[in-house]
């Protein structure tokens, strides 16, 4: 290779440099104001992590396979995964094997630097000792074949997005479709520029033979220039358009990912963490068809997607009016490719919300509470205590209070396994603070949580067994209670069987077991409740199920949705259990249970009624 | 003071031509079905809350529509919007909603 | 005459209706889903406002209408619509071609379980306003204890004007019914105390406020203003009912040996299932939907269909048996202009 001009410039690289100087100040300075946005300790823990070799690898492990190969999105489809990825991977290598050619053959690079691995073919002609180059060559038309390849499969995806299995797709704001139509040209043109010059400066299968049908018609080498200054004027474009589009999301996922792993949580509702996540969104739209308020058309505007937008572009009316419409199911979560966290993100947005007055729970007397639930403390003990038994405190919940059947099953089961148990809120109780955490007022939350926390370390108990994972949630995320284990009914029962102090008849039943939001993908539990059933019966699934299951609409995480907007979204739940014709739908929730019980066809039952009847 | 045998008290009587509505007019904006409540007291019965505190979502209800906010406030700062009176209620009236709509749109420091 | 008369149903509209047809000269077909005449009447002790035995109701109906053609366990197939009439195919193999269907598919008692809450299913000494009958007319239900029944409670609007039951209408007759069946509670175990939790009291009828007046004045049965909320048990195994007694303004708790549940009228499954069959509309409350709600409740939007009874919203005894009355001789006169 050598250089084709004396200056190595050409005017037509300033669109492209500016464009870049520009996205790269933009992103540094956007970067340092949300590292300084982190609470200091966040912050610590944050430089900690990016110097521990644990983090350090899992960082470079996870940008590479979720911001170049998209792994999510290949197992959510594959033709969805294999645009994102030849995209993403194509142009990544192209940048890396282009800066590997320029080092190759070029010296004294200065200034030139900056545009010359994106521009080099132009700058350069052809000699003999180039064939060396050939693989290079050939890699370079290869991936802007793999490139070319997801353009073309992502202007598919604008009309027919069914075939990605995505039924519905965002709405594209103004900026994003400069962006979009920006970015769809860069790969044609650069095909096109390069095709123009590579009798000069070599290329490869792609290049050459487009340029060998080129001098066909177009021999002038003169109309090499303006394709030149096309390509980088479409670069150009979509540097100075991707801040305030959503391709932001390219460079922030890649802060979000070590934020993440370095496990810093949501404080701030608009700064440090939140505002990565909401940077991160590449509006894909993943969102909308996960919402199960989708179900009603005008709620796909409140989903998580253009919640992002909205706070991007500072609208306090609409940010309000989706973050309190949301029932906070946290599917959008489970689904997103980047790992924004809608549901959180919401509360967040919720817990700034100005107030003139609230809760003071300091008229509660818990002194009175503890001596009612103190059974396990020496002296008040009248029974024997086994040494092998558990001291279990069971808090059925305000929502349990509702649905009897959970209470009473709960307890005979209890009874049935010789278990030594308490109820703690058998007359109600205290709230366990979920719904008002819920609802963003966090301090009153955790005023609650204080009180709940008094009683039960008061009680002497070494196991707090809970009916609503509503509760539950909480318990595991907000509480503390040292040498006391929380846990939830279903993996109670799980664990009861398989010691073999419950005995379970298998009959014939066919249970579909719905996984209640704030079980399963709130605390993970899948796994227990499955077992359980299918010591009762026999076990299908709903079609969409596990993290994917749908809300059955009675979420208390809504704080306007009215009780008459639910109800297409508890048809469309109940549609979706039952996808295998079961015989029960069985829940491990109250609310799921109660919600469900108003339209299904089949009876709805708690896991926990079930076991019950089919145990001795 | 003289004493004339007898007291001069605030009269307990509600006059509903000086009750000024002009906050519940807008809590009915935010939240239209508290107008639907028909004082079943369901969600008085069912609160958690009541029972520490002699907390009524009905009354408050009722309170704020008399002009009595005073009372309604006070009460209203025992809620742990637990979500029970929204299940129970069979007007289904999104309880939740109006008590939060309460905080934003009444003070405590209302007459 | 040989025109044709279906008569959908065997309650007590059906068979008035059908009595009435016979007298005007009619030979009218009544298809009954049961074994046995009189629907949900036949299953009741009295009827209010003056202890009329229900029985002697039905029996007296059953003689009068006895002419007709009356297949009993027999249900719908599936209606053909041919050109001016309906091909109705019958579970037992007939097929029956007619011009005029009179609908009185009356209503269901509304599944007193889904209303947890109240643990009907779940306690043992929570019951329904049905239940109770059954217990009146045969003395069979272990539920009801024969002794120490210290306290009784009734739970009126149990799946009526409830949005979370999905029936937002008033059931018209449990008011009335409680009061009748807290009277003869109180007939029964004078020494119980019997409380009824009400949320209105919709005493509309003749001579029921003369009801209402002695359920207070001479049995001294106890109405609290106020919807129960939750039922709990006691180590006892007897039920604790809390409401809020809205008058007073304060929660209200009381332990009872028996909770009676005033399930209310929804329309029936059966009512939905004709209505589909012949494309006839339902009404937003889910009873059938008249042409008109105020000259023309016995009239279906569709010519030569008629309605009697419950099926088109809760009705109490005198008013279904009149409209059956009203329906028969509508069927008459649309019959002679048909000529």
């Amino acid at each position: 290779m050598r250089e084709r001009f004396l200056t190595g410039y050409n005017d037509f690289v300033l669109p492209f440099v500016c464009g870049m100087l520009f996205v790269l100040a933009y992103c540094l300075i956007g970067m340092i104001r949300i590292i300084m946005q982190l609470p200091g300790e966040d912050r610590k823990r944050f430089f900690i992590s990016l110097v521990t070799p644990k983090t350090l690898v899992k960082n470079i492990k996870d940008i590479f396979l979720k911001c170049l190969i998209h792994v999510d999105l290949w197992k959510r489809n594959k033709l969805l995964g294999y645009m994102h990825s030849s995209i993403a991977f194509g142009w990544f290598m192209l940048i890396l094997v282009g800066h590997i050619e320029v080092f190759l053959y070029t010296s004294n690079l200065g200034a030139k630097a900056l545009y010359y691995p994106i521009f080099f073919r132009y700058f350069v002609a052809e000699t003999e000792s180039t064939m060396k180059g050939s693989l290079i060559f050939f890699l370079m038309d290869f991936f802007l074949l793999v490139v070319l390849s997801g353009i073309a499969l992502a202007i598919i995806k604008r009309v027919r997005s069914r075939l990605f299995g995505m039924r519905r797709t965002t709405n594209p704001s103004f900026t994003d479709l400069i962006g979009l139509y920006s970015l769809w040209s860069i790969f044609p043109l650069r095909l096109l520029a390069e095709s123009f010059t590579a009798d000069i400066s070599g290329g490869s299968f792609l290049t050459k033979s487009l340029n060998y049908v080129f001098t066909e018609f177009l021999s002038n080498h003169a109309n090499m220039l303006p394709a030149w200054w096309a390509y980088s004027c479409a670069l150009g474009i979509f540097f100075f358009v991707l801040p305030f589009s959503r391709y932001m999301h390219i460079p922030t996922e890649i802060l979000l990912i070590p934020l993440r792993n370095a496990g810093i949580r949501i404080v701030n509702a608009r700064k440090g963490l939140a505002k990565a996540q909401v940077y991160s969104c590449p509006s894909c739209g993943l969102c909308i068809d996960a919402c199960p308020m989708g179900v009603l058309k005008g709620n796909i505007r409140d989903t998580t997607v253009y919640l992002n937008r909205q706070i991007r572009r500072n609208n306090e009316s609409r940010i309000e009016e989706i973050s309190d419409k949301c029932l906070l199911c946290g599917k959008c979560t489970a689904v997103c490719p980047v790992g924004v966290e809608g549901d959180k993100l919401r509360i967040a947005q919720r817990s700034i919300r100005r107030y003139n007055f609230g809760p003071d729970y300091s008229n509660i007397d818990v002194q009175n509470e503890v001596r009612r639930c103190n059974k396990f403390v020496n002296g008040n003990n009248n029974s024997v205590s086994r040494p092998d038994s558990h001291k279990l405190l069971y808090f059925a919940g305000c929502m349990t209070a509702l649905t009897p059947a959970i209470m009473q099953a709960t307890e005979s089961i209890l009874k049935k396994s010789g278990t030594e148990y308490e109820v703690m809120d058998r007359d109600g109780g205290i709230c366990c603070g979920r719904p008002m955490f819920m609802a963003g007022r966090l301090e009153e939350a955790r005023e609650m949580v204080r009180k709940n926390t008094e009683i039960i370390l008061g009680s002497g108990a070494d196991t707090l067994l809970l009916s609503c994972p509503i509760c539950y949630r909480i318990f595991r995320e907000e509480y503390s209670l040292p040498g006391i284990r929380v846990i939830h009914h279903t993996e109670f029962m799980n664990e009861l069987i398989s010691e073999g102090k419950l005995k379970v008849r298998k009959g014939s039943t066919r249970y579909v077991f719905h996984d209640p939001c704030e079980l399963g993908r709130g605390c993970g539990v899948y796994e227990q409740p499955r077992s359980v059933l299918s010591a009762a019966g026999e076990l299908v699934e709903a079609a969409k199920n596990r993290r994917e299951s749908i809300c059955c609409g009675g979420s208390l995480g809504s704080l306007t949705l009215g009780f008459d907007k639910r109800k297409a979204m508890t048809e469309n739940a109940v549609a979706n259990l039952m996808s295998e014709s079961p015989d029960e739908i069985v829940t491990a929730c109250p609310l799921c249970q109660a919600t469900f019980g108003r339209y299904s066809e089949i009876p709805v039952e708690d896991i926990a009624t079930v076991i019950d009847r089919n145990s001795k | 003071m003289m004493d004339f045998g007898f007291k001069i008290s605030p009269s307990s009587t509600i006059n509903l031509d000086k009750v000024d509505l002009e906050k519940f007019t807008r809590l009915h904006e935010i939240e239209p079905d508290v107008y639907k409540c028909m004082a079943c007291g369901s969600c008085s019965s069912t609160c958690p809350a009541g029972r520490f505190s002699g907390m009524s979502l009905r009354k408050v209800i009722l309170d704020l529509q008399r002009g009595k906010e005073k009372e309604a406030v006070a009460m209203m700062k025992n809620c742990m919007l637990c979500g029970k009176c929204t299940m129970v209620c069979p007007r289904g009236i999104n309880t939740r909603h109006l008590i939060l709509s309460i905080y934003r749109i009444y003070a405590e420091d209302e007459k | 005459m040989k025109e044709n008369i279906v008569i959908i149903g065997g309650g007590i509209a059906g068979m008035e209706a059908a009595s009435q047809l016979l007298d005007l000269g009619y030979k009218p077909i009544i298809i009954e889903k049961s074994d046995h005449l009189g629907g949900h009447v036949a299953e009741w002790n009295c009827l209010f406002p003056d202890m009329t035995p229900a029985g002697d109701v039905v029996k007296n109906l059953v003689t009068r209408s006895a002419g007709a053609n009356i297949f009993l366990n027999t249900e719908i197939s599936f209606v053909n619509k041919l050109k001016d009439s309906y091909n109705i195919m019958l579970s037992n193999g007939i097929s029956i071609i007619t011009k005029i269907i009179l609908v009185t598919t009356g209503f269901s008692l509304f599944d007193a379980s889904k209303k947890e809450e109240y643990g009907y299913g779940i306690y043992d000494q929570v019951i329904t306003n049905k239940d109770l009958e059954h217990w009146f007319n045969t003395g069979d239900d272990k539920r009801v204890g024969d002794c120490g029944m210290n306290a009784v409670g009734f739970v009126h609007c149990v799946g009526s004007r409830d949005e979370k039951a999905r029936n937002s209408q008033c059931s018209k007759v449990c008011c009335i019914t409680a009061v009748k069946q807290a009277i003869e509670i109180k007939q029964k175990f004078p020494e119980a105390m019997v409380y009824c939790f009400y949320m209105d009291l919709r005493m509309f009828g003749k001579k029921y406020e003369d009801f209402y007046i002695s359920a207070q004045r001479d049995y001294g049965i106890r109405f609290i203003r106020g919807r129960v909320s939750e039922v709990s048990e006691n180590i006892d195994g007897k039920v604790i009912v809390k409401a809020e007694d809205t008058l007073s303004g304060k929660p209200v708790k009381v332990t009872l040996d028996l909770l009676v549940l005033m399930a209310g009228m929804v329309c029936c499954k059966d009512s939905t299932k004709v209505a589909n069959m012949i494309s006839l509309p339902v009404d937003s409350d889910g009873f059938l939907k008249s042409r008109d709600n105020v000259t023309g409740i016995i009239e279906a939007p569709k010519e030569g269909i008629f309605y009697a009874g419950a099926c088109t919203g809760p009705k109490t005894v005198p008013e279904t048996l009149a409209e059956a009355r009203a329906a028969a001789l509508n069927v008459h006169l649309y019959i002679n202009r048909m000529k």
